[in-house]
Parts: C-alpha cells; structure tokens; sequence
C-alpha cells in the first residue's frame, strides 16, 4: 500500500508530502536563509486567526512562539506546527453567471483573474524546490488577466499544507525578495489588525485541511461578509476587502493555481 | 521476519538498476540520441523524446542537494533508526536521486556536502545505494 503511493521512495523510508515539503523547505534554508524563525509567524499568526473562528479544529487552543519552538520535531525542518492538519469535512463554492448571482441573497464575488503553471511530474527532477515555484508564473498570469498590481490586494487565502509553502508562494509572488520573509512577516504583518491578513480561517494549518478548498471559500466568504468575529474590516481592525488573492498547489510544489477575487 | 522495510517494486524501466545494484554498480539511464543522462528510469528521454537507451555506470559520488531528517517512523520498519536522513543527492554525472545518507549524525549533515555511495545488501536479491560523507580522495 505504502509503495503503491510513494513508489520506490519508501524504501528509503521517504514518505507523503511532509518528507518532500520539508526536502524544499531545507534547500530554502540554504538558498536564502529562510527557517523556523520566518516560519512562526506564519503558524502563530494564523492561529490568532482560527482563535476567532469557532468552526476551526484550533479555535480554543492558543499558540505562541515559545510553544512552536517547544514543539517537537516531525520531519526536520518542520516543527508540529508548520504541519497541516488531519480533517474530515468538506467545502463547496458554487459557480454561475453573474446575472444570476446577482438574484441570490449574497453580494456578488467574481473571478478577477486566473493563473495556472505546473512545473513537474517527479521530485527527482525539481529544480524549484526553493524557488521560483509555479506560483511566479501562475501569479503573474492572474495578476495580468486581472489587470492589477499587488498593492491592491487586500488580503490572501495561500494554500499553506506547510508553513514554508505560505512563504515561498507570497516570495513568488513578489511580495518580498528570497529571504525577505524574515522581516515583512514580523510585526503581526498577517495576523488580525496586521497589513496584509493571510489565511483568515486559520488556514489548512489551524482551521482544517480540506484542500484547496480551505483558502479558495474563506477568500469567497470574507468577500461577501459573512465570516463573523473574523470578518476583515472594522471587526478585526483591517480593511474591508474588496480584492482577495487565493492559491492553490498540488504535489510537492509541482503544480500552482492562484485565484483573484473580487466583490462587485 | 528478516529486513522489515518495504523493498525496491522492480518493474521493466527500473530492473536493470535493481539488477546493477546488486554488483554494486549504480547505473543510471543515458540517451543514445541527445546523450542526456537521466534518473529516475523512464521508458523515453525527457529532453528529445528518443526510445533509444544505454546504461553507463555512474561513479557513486556527488553533492547532497538537500535533506529531511525523519524523528516519526511512518513504517514500523524505521523505527529503530530514529532520527534518520533522506535526501536528494545530485550525482557528480548530472542526474538527482533521493537516497538515506548514513554514517553520520544527522546533525552533521549539510546542503552541498559531499557524499560517496555505500551499498545495503538487504536480501539475497536488493542492494540499496545509500551515500556517507566523502572519505578521502580515494
């Protein structure tokens, strides 16, 4: 069973996406210096998110440096909590014209811009494990169909399977140069009240894993209002968003979407 | 029970790797067409899509590209060697493959550190290429 999934990797007891994640994750630290340091925030920030999200796996359990750093190893680089979760559950975004939408009881969010670009099919041929990844490509293309620059997203829902993977795709992205993490995450950057709120449902890190799913509904939902004590806007002290920049990957980075968002 | 790790799944692509590997010799995949050397086994060439194939015997040594140390035995067979190394080595030839690196605490083991290949013999039939730190110019 095991070898039918990873195929002769297991022989090296090589298994599932963490071991691979965290293959990139190490070669990012080499590259550009990156690590547990860039990555707390990323876990604790969206933590503070899921702290305020009753339907998060994470809403009743705080997080803090000290204990991301207490936490105990699982694939060196990653700590417990650069890990995603284990969920059950599912989500669902529907799709129809706008002339319909325009009917139903919620506001209208559309479909700014799409990008899509998918590197390779095997780990042993990854030559971006540290960067660029398909995000710069798939971004790029989004940002050019949706016709705006980075400045005026308001907020991002990253598919974050692992902490690292939020850093090297708002790298790709062109948020910050390689490495540049370090700094633009302090401060609380992503957190409530922060400049540029990522994964506000607490993420696939302390919400719940249901795939792309996870980041692709919380940017629907936070365009159309409906997301409660962690609703962006006077309710958590940031903007009220208008435009929501949402990704998805696959494999061990090989393959990248990234979704713009607008509510009309 | 005698080795309680999962074994190499030998198909048509990767027999004669698993066949060179039991003489200690790690083969790897050259195109007769555009000479690319490639890993891991495939039936065409990625580059120019040729068919046409030799098997040349790369010489077991290269640079650890980058590693993950395991500290969870996720097959109950790796559990007495906790924490142990996977990485992707990139072969002094060109061509990548993931691999244990052995011989070493795993705290002493780096990217761009140089590695030379040391053979498992797990059973009558697998040798496993695995690759410590260089030993010397040898």
């Amino acid at each position: 069973m095991l070898s039918d999934m990873t195929g002769d990797e297991a022989i090296y007891g090589h298994f599932g996406a963490a071991g691979g994640y965290a293959l990139a994750a190490q070669r990012a630290m080499h590259e550009f210096n990156t690590g547990p340091d860039t990555w707390k925030h990323i876990a604790v920030g969206q933590r503070a998110w899921a702290n305020l999200n009753p339907r998060a796996m994470m809403y009743d359990r705080r997080l803090t440096d000290d204990d991301y750093r207490a936490a105990k190893w699982l694939i060196e680089p990653f700590r417990l909590f650069d890990n995603c979760l284990v969920s059950d559950g599912g989500r669902a975004c529907i799709l129809t014209s706008v002339e319909r939408a325009r009917d139903l009881k919620h506001p209208l969010v559309t479909i700014m811009g799409l990008g899509q670009h998918n590197p390779s099919g095997d780990l042993q041929k990854a030559d971006y494990l540290a960067g660029p990844t398909g995000a710069k490509i798939a971004g790029e293309a989004a940002f050019s169909m949706a016709g705006i620059s980075r400045e005026a997203v308001d907020a991002c829902q990253i598919y974050d399977c692992f902490t690292y993977t939020v850093e090297i795709t708002l790298q790709d992205y062109g948020y910050f140069e390689p490495g540049g993490g370090k700094d633009w995450f302090m401060g609380g950057a992503i957190e409530p009240g922060g400049r540029m709120p990522v994964n506000t449902s607490g993420g696939l890190l302390s919400e719940a894993y249901h795939m792309g799913l996870t980041p692709l509904t919380e940017g629907v939902m936070q365009l159309m209002g409906r997301c409660g004590p962690r609703q962006l806007g006077p309710e958590t002290n940031t903007k009220t968003p208008e435009i929501m920049l949402c990704s998805d990957n696959g494999g061990i980075l090989q393959t990248h979407a990234c979704c713009i968002l607008r509510r009309l | 029970m005698g080795y309680a790790k999962p074994l190499p799944q030998v198909n048509a692509d990767t027999r004669p790797f698993w066949q060179g590997c039991r003489q200690h010799l790690l083969k790897i995949q050259k195109c007769k067409n555009c000479g690319l050397l490639r890993w891991p086994p495939a039936f065409i060439c990625s580059a120019c899509l040729s068919s046409e194939v030799e098997w040349v015997v790369a010489k077991g040594r290269g640079r650890v590209y980058s590693f993950a140390v395991y500290h969870s035995a996720y097959q109950p067979g790796f559990q007495d060697e906790l924490p142990y190394v996977v990485a992707l080595v990139d072969l002094d030839e060109g061509p990548r493959m993931i691999t244990n690196i052995v011989g070493c605490d795993p705290g002493g083991v780096y990217c761009e550190m140089a590695v030379e290949i040391v053979w498992d013999d797990v059973s009558e039939a697998f040798s496993i290429p695995k690759f410590r730190p260089l030993q010397g110019e040898g």
